[in-house]
């Protein structure tokens, strides 16, 4: 797989121009929202930074440490189903409720790591999405607790105040574009600090070569565990956020095998094992899906003229190219594992180091 | 519950059984042979049946008698899918492979949506709802052609296994490729030829089940976990393990739906999973046998 | 002279077109055009285009933005969302599923456009006191009781067994049935949810045959709908009546299925036999239209279409007058007298009488209340 080499970009300093860099993408970050009022752009942002979470979180027991969890979305559950039952059930707002989500969510990561951790490769992922199944039939099947399923519509979001003055009641997207930027940096630092740790060599040495790793004194268990809750905790942060912006969730949205599944794709394709990697991915995946979605890139082939517009093919791609987005989904995969291990992150890198210009 | 209730359900279970088993017999060839874990075999499943809903209406040809035809254009489509996609990362982390064959999964169904999409199809023929009734217990006419047709086909593989130069060749490969690549076996060869034959079987599977049941194109990922969860309670690589885990997990969720509920059964059937991971991961004939 | 009536001509001429855009109005349309309950979704599009082009004939042109919700209750969230804030239409028709309407009518006061519910069963939609959600069909408890009233002008059931999908439709339209039942006395013997989408019912269907139900309550969408008969028939499950609670059980493709589809009873919103102003009529049009006869969604949606439109138009397209005119208004159509009014809990909610079909020789025969009955309903139940 990756060979373990430190490059130029990943020692603990950073060269100059990559800081002038950083700091201006994240001035214009947070700025954005100034000039952009549109709310289906900034809906969109919203979606990337989500992604970005969600991929960066499950790029640490998966990309770090070699564990591929097809499971994930147990967790992503565990921090909708916590938010949103204490907000509607007990009307305790979701800053509150997310500490349960993530409580939740550590629960099942003990016990999902006590119970997978000792099985190897192919079956960890096999028994990950047992788990993850037997999570959310529970979740189907109580509802009592959690409305089966009905699922759980979130009818008001408690205004957030300090003291006495409101910061925002969450009428308009703003607020949500901040919370899942600040989230998703918050994932990108936490996968930065645990790579240049003790905690990141011991996993990476787990993932390279687990017995090697425990001949050394590595603790196999402690590890493992460790970067599993450190996974788990942020995608159940994600999925905190995502119950309280999208304001609805059932078992098949937020506690699916397909979510499990679009988790992992999201770091596969972009790079497994390195900090932009899940970053890359969701530049690839979501506005893929979105132009797929609202018919852009078919009407796009039809303007250019490339289809005509009443020809069979151009009728098929505007009826249907809407739906095909799960269908690229696949293809990428398909064409990463075959031609790209290091997913478009590392492909890109090395056609920039093959040209010349590279590190 | 009355006994008559427990012994229809055990009926009903091991007919379905017999489905289940044919799909876990070909997950279990190509992780034997090829050491592959094939997440796309639910769709292999799904495709089978959509050819053979097209055989029955286009053609009028009946589902049991259009596996003739199924069963090569399956195996020919497997050993496609092996030698172009599959070939290419044996040997590679398991992991890999994984995600390989959950993306070849992904692109079928939805390929297949794309082309006829996902309104739910029905397959109506005469015996669609037929029933025997022996000693007050109602017997599917449609399972129990399917149970016998999985029988007969499970002892040609068998046979075929056990027997024929090439079988013996197919089982020295799961045991170890190496050694047999040593001997003089074409392992490629091996790897397309078990392809193609757990992509026939899987697609058997489905036109034995389209009678009964629905073709629609995300059909495939449920039968996808139940396959994993057969094969591995029969131990991975066994063809008589599969067939008991088939049985034995159609009993469980067909009693399990009647004791407990069957909101319950699916719980219980990834329970029985996970339980079998931890105390005894080969299963119960133990690993690459065939 | 001439000259006179040529400048009237050519004034009235002017005229006309600018009062012709006065009822040009936009409108929303969320439904389910893709996923699985496509089927039936493509009823309720049907039904509103078939309306759009009866007011097109009547002077209003409607802008119809439609949008897909795919089944799923977040995507109707922000399908709603568009609509009210970039697509600026007046009025919204839809969802169609009970969890999509469901999810728009949390919102519908929040951006305050007045949101008008064709099919959509479960009670709640209408039971929060929305100002600005509006329902056209009789909700979930009337599915039940129409149907038990109907079996009780026929006999004395003593007992009944729920068999439903674990869905938002199923469990909403359950509970209603188990209060109906209850206050008749009727004696509950099975409560079996099912995963949508199961292969396999047969031994829930025997656990049920052995506990002799009299009336076995089902409430599916389609598919499910099929296989759940043809394994009770199966296994030889002989109640004295089997009650479909929509929608499954109403489709062209239920229909078709001879062998097992027969004397099962349904709950309709709507039928073609009722003597409401137009509704034969629309059924033959839709008939000769697309092929095949219309379900109750599509009379619902080109109902609450006309409705919508009529009422937009007539308020220059003003959202909150519109609701206002939603409010006061009433109306007589194919769906009979339509007025949203609020009783016991409901708001906004118009008091639609329900039918009673049942499946006679491949064909729907409206079976119950009588003033509409076309056919004697077949009771007790019997496999052929």
């Amino acid at each position: 797989m990756k060979s373990f080499s430190l490059t130029a970009s990943d020692t603990r300093g950073f060269s100059a121009p990559a800081l002038v860099i950083g700091v201006a993408i994240l001035a214009a970050l947070f700025l954005f929202p100034s000039f952009v009022q549109s709310p289906y752009v900034l809906h969109m942002m919203i979606l990337l930074f989500l992604s970005t979470i969600m991929g960066e979180s499950w790029n640490i027991i998966g990309g770090y440490t070699g564990q591929y969890s097809v499971g994930h979305a147990a967790y992503f559950g565990a921090g909708a189903y916590g938010t949103l039952i204490l907000l509607q059930k007990w009307e305790i707002a979701p800053w509150f409720g997310m500490w349960v989500g993530i409580a939740v969510a550590l629960v099942l990561a003990l016990v999902i790591g006590s119970i997978c951790f000792r099985l190897r490769g192919p079956y960890f992922v096999l028994a990950s999405i047992a788990v993850a199944e037997i999570v959310r039939l529970t979740v189907l099947n109580t509802p009592t607790v959690t409305n089966g399923a009905e699922g759980i519509l979130l009818t008001d979001i408690p205004p957030f105040k300090i003291g006495a003055t409101v910061i925002t009641d969450f009428v308009s997207k703003v607020p949500f574009y901040y919370i899942s930027l600040v989230l998703a940096l918050l994932t990108i630092a936490v996968t930065w600090l645990v790579q240049h740790s003790k905690l990141g060599y011991c996993i990476q040495a787990i993932r390279e070569d687990q017995d090697a790793a425990h001949s050394l004194g590595i603790s196999l268990s402690f590890y493992k565990n460790v970067a599993l809750a450190i996974s788990a905790t942020l995608t159940s942060l994600a999925g905190s956020f995502y119950a309280i912006y999208i304001k609805f969730i059932d078992p098949t949205t937020v506690l699916a095998l397909d979510l499990s599944v679009q988790i992992v794709l999201i770091a596969i394709i972009g790079g497994i094992g390195t900090i932009y990697g899940p970053v890359v991915g969701s530049l690839v995946l979501v506005p893929l899906s979105e132009a797929l979605r609202s018919n852009v890139i078919a009407q796009g082939l039809i303007n250019s003229g490339i289809v005509r517009e009443d020809s069979g093919i151009g009728i098929f791609l505007k009826e249907h190219l809407a739906h095909a987005h799960v269908l690229i989904y696949g293809i990428l995969v398909v064409i990463v594992i075959l031609f790209m291990p290091d997913g478009v992150l590392g492909f890109v890198k090395k056609m920039t180091k093959k040209s010349g210009t590279g590190d | 519950m009355t006994f008559n209730v427990l012994v229809q359900a055990i009926i009903s279970g091991i007919l379905v059984g017999g489905v289940y088993a044919l799909i876990g017999i070909g997950l279990t060839i190509i992780f034997g042979v090829m050491r592959v874990i094939n997440f796309a075999h639910g769709e292999l499943m799904m495709v089978g049946m959509y050819m053979t809903y097209f055989l029955f209406t286009l053609a009028g040809i009946d589902p049991f008698v259009s596996i003739v035809i199924t069963i090569p254009l399956m195996f020919i489509f497997g050993g496609i899918l092996q030698k172009v996609f599959i070939n290419r990362i044996i040997g590679t982390l398991p992991q890999n492979q994984i995600l390989l064959t959950i993306g070849l999964g992904l692109i079928m169904s939805n390929s297949i949506m794309l082309a006829f999409t996902s309104d739910y199809k029905i397959l109506t023929t005469s015996y669609s709802s037929a029933s025997v009734s022996i000693a007050g217990i109602s017997v599917s006419e449609p399972l129990t052609i399917s149970f016998l047709i999985t029988a007969v086909i499970t002892a040609v593989l068998y046979w075929f296994l056990m027997k024929t130069d090439m079988g013996q060749a197919m089982r020295a490969t799961s045991q170890d490729r190496e050694a047999a690549q040593l001997m003089g076996i074409n392992v490629q060869r091996m790897s397309i030829l078990a392809f193609g034959l757990g992509a026939s079987l899987a697609g058997t599977a489905g036109a034995l089940i389209s009678p009964t049941y629905y073709i629609f194109p995300q059909v495939g990922s449920a039968f996808t976990l139940k396959a994993f969860v057969i094969v591995v309670l029969g131990g991975m690589g066994s063809v008589i393990g599969a067939t008991l885990g088939g049985i034995i997990i159609g009993v469980v969720e067909s009693v399990g739906a009647v004791t407990i509920s069957s909101d319950w059964k699916d719980v219980l059937v990834f329970t029985i999973f996970l339980l079998v991971l931890l105390v005894k991961p080969s299963g119960l004939m133990g690993k690459s046998r065939m | 002279m001439l000259k006179k009536i040529a400048v009237a001509a050519t004034v009235l001429a002017l005229a006309i077109p600018g009062a012709a855009q006065a009822n040009k109005v936009k409108i929303g349309f969320i439904n389910t055009i893709t996923g699985a309950e496509a089927p039936i979704g493509e009823n309720l599009t049907n039904g509103a285009m078939m309306a759009v082009e009866d007011l097109k004939k009547k002077g209003i042109d409607v802008d119809l933005v439609k949008e897909d919700d795919t089944g799923k209750p977040e995507k109707a969230l922000s399908a709603f969302e568009k609509l009210a804030t970039r697509d600026n239409v007046a009025g919204v028709v839809g969802p169609y599923t009970s969890a999509c309407a469901n999810a728009v009518a949390s919102q519908a006061d929040k951006y305050k456009v007045p949101q008008l519910v064709p099919a959509a069963a479960k009670e709640e939609i209408t039971q929060k006191g929305y100002k600005y959600v509006f329902r056209l069909n009789a909700p979930a408890d009337v599915y039940s009781s129409v149907m038990m009233d109907a079996i009780l002008t026929l006999g004395k059931p003593q007992s009944i067994a729920y068999v439903y999908a674990n869905t938002d439709f199923g469990i909403s339209t359950v509970k209603t049935a188990q209060e109906y039942a209850k206050k008749l006395g009727i004696k509950e013997v099975a409560n079996e949810k099912y995963q949508k989408g199961a292969p396999d019912f047969r031994s829930t269907l025997s656990k049920i045959k052995s506990l002799n139900p009299d009336l076995i309550f089902m409430v599916s969408y389609e598919v499910d709908a099929i296989t759940l008969m043809r394994q009770s028939k199966e296994i030889g499950v002989t109640p004295k009546a089997f009650l479909g609670a929509g929608a499954g059980f109403t489709t062209a493709q239920f229909l078709a299925q001879k062998e097992i589809s027969n004397l099962v009873f349904s709950s309709s919103q709507w039928t073609d036999d009722v003597n409401w102003p137009g509704a034969a009529d629309f059924g033959k049009r839709y008939k000769a239209k697309f092929g095949k006869e219309p379900t109750y969604h599509a009379a619902c949606a080109y109902e609450a279409m006309r409705i919508m439109a009529e009422t937009a138009a007539a308020k220059g397209g003003d959202r909150d007058k519109t609701r206002d005119g939603l409010k006061s208004g009433s109306w007589k159509g194919i769906m009979g007298d339509v007025k949203f009014i609020d009783y016991e809990k409901f708001t906004n909610q118009n008091r639609h009488e329900m039918l009673v079909q049942q499946i006679q020789v491949g064909k729907y025969e409206t079976v119950f209340p009588s003033k509409y009955a076309t056919k004697k309903a077949i009771y007790p139940f019997a496999w052929k």
